[in-house]
């Protein structure tokens, strides 16, 4: 079989692979997470009681980081099918 | 929860009212005035001047800065009636007054210090203070500029005297010239970048004004300090006393203006309200006794109240759990009150949300920790919602120790775990490697490796660990799901609405549970599962096209699977917190230690320096994460529970009113 890439290689390219989708998704987050949380300071100051909903709707991007971590963990897990590409 | 109608004649309205606020039983609905034989009560008694006895009692607490806290003493009333004019004439007078000096001294003491501002600079200026004031014919100008004006004021005003000195980066001027020039030379000055300044109206040279209005400030602020030693006095001496004083006008006053929320005519009065149904049958009783048979207390009956209901009043909610629960009631009041037909998610908080803790946390040390340091706070922190607050995080705090002993943890993995329990030998951890059920090297001591395959204890940084708990994971947001879905169908039933149950709710839960399915059968390679799996799925997205939202449904279907995702958190979070006790460990034992020892290996020759730097490096780390391993495992299940449970079934209706029944919990006064 064909040798397509040295599997060190293939290994580090998967990992920082894996850590760009955690990391980007983590600033994506980040980002949407900073205008409704500053939105949510607002209002809670205004009125407490909309302290649960405000939480609600500020932890709803939060998922974005979860998405990107699984996206890592196949990544890193899925190794031993790409793996059959460099056995010989 | 039963709407009752309290009509009676207004001879007894005080001894009604007195009834109703000592029963606590009466949710009252406030009579909004547009019946036309019926006006908005009056206050009755001496409501004005109890309002005005409190709001003098409120400044003064407010200028003693009393706040309000867990009681040490409590009165009885007679006692505070005795005292209170004395509070609130003499001493309430004394602590105003001296407020007031103490308010007087410190803007004057400001006002110097501005004064001394505005003097020092003028110091480098070779002219006394009176110089600079009081004539009729010269106009002055004292000021800093940024280039000489000494030519140019020449130049406009022939006949002039100008002093300049030069400190800290800017000049300072003062320019006499005759008054009929001033405008000229005001021109000219701002072309150089001229800002005035005031010169305060004092006499002598500049330094010695600043001498005395620096001995001044000091006098008054000697002044001060007695009179916020009085104010503490007092506060100590009356704290207690002047809160139940509060409590005492407060409850008068809400008994007294209590009539503004009824329905009244000329002779009588009606008051509307709910009551919890098994106590209607006391409140009669206790309010017919009271007002000695010039009472009526009707109960409405249930067809009648339902109209009520549908014409836009809420039923009161009264949240009824055991003792245990309790405490995630404020889970729960902090999202929304459940409406009166809605399911109180407060018991399924309570189930679902320590365990998640734990999960995440799932560290024997940290968990006794957690314990520790809130059994402290529980002393320290008495009011209601901080030992609620408490209660909840201790409870998840035992499950964390729990979730501990099956990861193996005690402050970070592995570590401390081996030293008190036992570690297997190299060349099983080999076999178990090979094998590929390798989930940590530690063991229950003669215990062995418990569980399926010998899992527990389960290194949670291990690749089968992480594997095996993604599953776990997935399959609790699955079974929390559906908790949630089932609910959601019963919510939905219970308003009457069929089509939202069966074709909104339940297929959520077939996509859900059925995707976990196939999931398990891909992995387990029963290709069966699969098969059904994905046949349900196609039905349940069917139905959903059926359902009331039409075509528009099959928009929700990828967050039926983002939500499953959202579960994987309870992994993500945990290897948080371990990755960094870990890495704590590491860094301790194999990084700093051995090299402030001089690359010594053997922990025998570690150097007492190196050791101790190294054990301030792992408190310091740890106790980092114990913060962090409180907050983030208490977020995260929070919003599994807000984002992915209760959207199911909670709140759909918007959200209900709490049961407040009128009356008033004593804390400072005797009963």
């Amino acid at each position: 079989m064909v040798v397509v890439a040295d599997a060190g290689i293939l290994y580090g390219l998967l990992a920082v692979g894996a850590g760009l989708a955690t990391g980007l998704a983590g600033i994506g987050a980040g980002v949407g997470e900073q205008g409704i949380g500053a939105a949510v300071v607002g209002v809670v100051a205004e009125e407490p009681g909309f302290l649960g909903k405000g939480l609600f709707l500020m932890l709803l991007p939060e998922t974005l980081i979860i998405f990107g971590l699984a996206v890592s963990l196949i990544l890193m897990f899925a190794w031993t099918p790409f793996s059959a590409i460099v056995t010989p | 929860m039963s709407r009752v109608v309290v009509a009676g004649s207004k001879d007894v309205i005080s001894p009604v009212v007195e009834k109703l606020h000592e029963l606590r039983l009466l949710h009252i609905v406030n009579y909004n005035g547009n019946q036309p034989e019926f006006a908005l009560g009056k206050p009755i008694g001496k409501a004005r001047e109890y309002s005005e006895n409190l709001i003098k009692l409120r400044s003064v607490t407010r200028y003693l800065d009393i706040k309000n806290k867990a009681p040490e003493k409590t009165y009885p009333e007679s006692q505070v009636l005795s005292e209170m004019d004395n509070l609130l004439n003499n001493v309430g007078g004394d602590v105003t007054a001296t407020y007031e000096r103490i308010v007087a001294i410190e803007a004057e003491i400001k006002s110097k210090q501005d004064q001394i501002r505005a003097l020092t600079p003028l110091s480098i200026l070779p002219l006394p203070l009176e110089a600079y004031h009081g004539y009729d014919s010269l106009a002055t100008f004292v000021g800093t500029a940024v280039t000489p004006v000494d030519a140019d004021v020449a130049r406009v005003s022939p006949v002039n005297e100008i002093f300049t000195g030069t400190a800290k980066n800017a000049t300072y001027v003062a320019v006499f010239v005759p008054a009929e020039k001033a405008s000229e030379v005001s021109a000219v000055l701002s072309e150089h970048g001229f800002s005035e300044m005031s010169v305060p109206k004092l006499e002598g040279s500049v330094d010695s004004a600043i001498a005395s209005l620096n001995g001044s400030i000091k006098s008054l602020e000697g002044e001060l300090a007695p009179l916020h030693k009085k104010l503490v006095d007092v506060k100590k001496q009356y704290e207690d006393l002047m809160l139940a004083t509060d409590e005492y006008l407060s409850m008068q006053v809400s008994k007294t203006e209590s009539p503004l929320r009824f329905a009244e005519t000329d002779n009588a009065f009606v008051i509307d309200g709910w009551v919890p149904s098994d106590q209607y049958g006391r409140l009669k009783s206790e309010l017919e006794s009271a007002a000695g048979g010039k009472l009526d207390v009707q109960l409405i009956a249930d067809k009648e109240a339902d109209d009520l209901v549908k014409g836009g009043e809420d039923v009161p909610t009264k949240m009824d759990n055991p003792s245990i629960v309790k405490p995630y009631e404020l889970i729960t009041r902090l999202f929304a009150i459940p409406e009166y037909k809605e399911f109180d998610p407060s018991l399924l908080i309570f189930v679902f949300f320590p365990i998640m803790f734990g999960m995440i946390l799932g560290d024997v040390g940290y968990g006794i920790v957690i314990l520790l340091i809130l059994t402290l706070l529980k002393k320290r922190f008495r009011t209601e919602g901080w030992q609620q607050l408490i209660n909840i995080v201790m409870i998840a705090g035992v499950w964390a120790v729990i979730f501990g002993i099956f990861y193996g943890e005690i402050f970070g993995p592995l570590g401390l775990w081996n030293y008190m329990v036992g570690m297997l030998s190299h060349h099983e951890m080999i076999e178990l490697q090979e094998m590929g059920l390798f989930f940590g090297e530690g063991t229950f001591g003669p215990l062995g490796r418990l569980g399926p395959l010998g899992i527990f204890p389960l290194y949670r940084l291990a690749t089968n660990a992480v594997l095996l708990l993604i599953g776990v994971s997935l399959f609790i947001g699955v079974i929390h799901c559906s908790v949630g879905s089932i609910l959601g169908i019963k919510t939905e039933l219970n308003y009457g609405e069929k089509r939202h149950a069966y074709f909104e709710r339940l297929p959520v839960m077939l996509f859900q549970v059925f995707f976990a399915i196939a999931l398990l059968g891909l992995v387990m390679g029963q290709m069966i599962m699969v098969y059904i799996g994905a046949a349900v799925i196609v039905l349940s997205i069917v139905m959903m096209v059926m359902g009331p939202e039409g075509a528009m449904g099959l928009a929700h279907v990828p967050s039926y699977v983002s939500n499953l995702i959202s579960y994987l958190r309870l992994l993500a979070i945990g290897l948080a917190s371990v990755g960094l006790a870990y890495a704590a460990n590491q860094l301790s034992f194999y990084v700093i230690m051995p090299m402030l020892s001089g690359g010594a290996t053997n922990s025998a020759d570690f150097s007492i320096l190196a050791i101790i730097v190294g054990i301030v490096i792992l408190v310091a780390v740890h106790f980092i994460n114990i913060l962090l391993g409180i907050l983030s495992p208490f977020m995260h299940p929070l919003r599994l529970h807000y984002v992915e449970m209760f959207t199911k079934f909670y709140s759909a209706h918007g959200g209900g009113v709490e049961y407040s029944p009128f009356g008033h919990v004593r804390r400072f006064l005797k009963a």
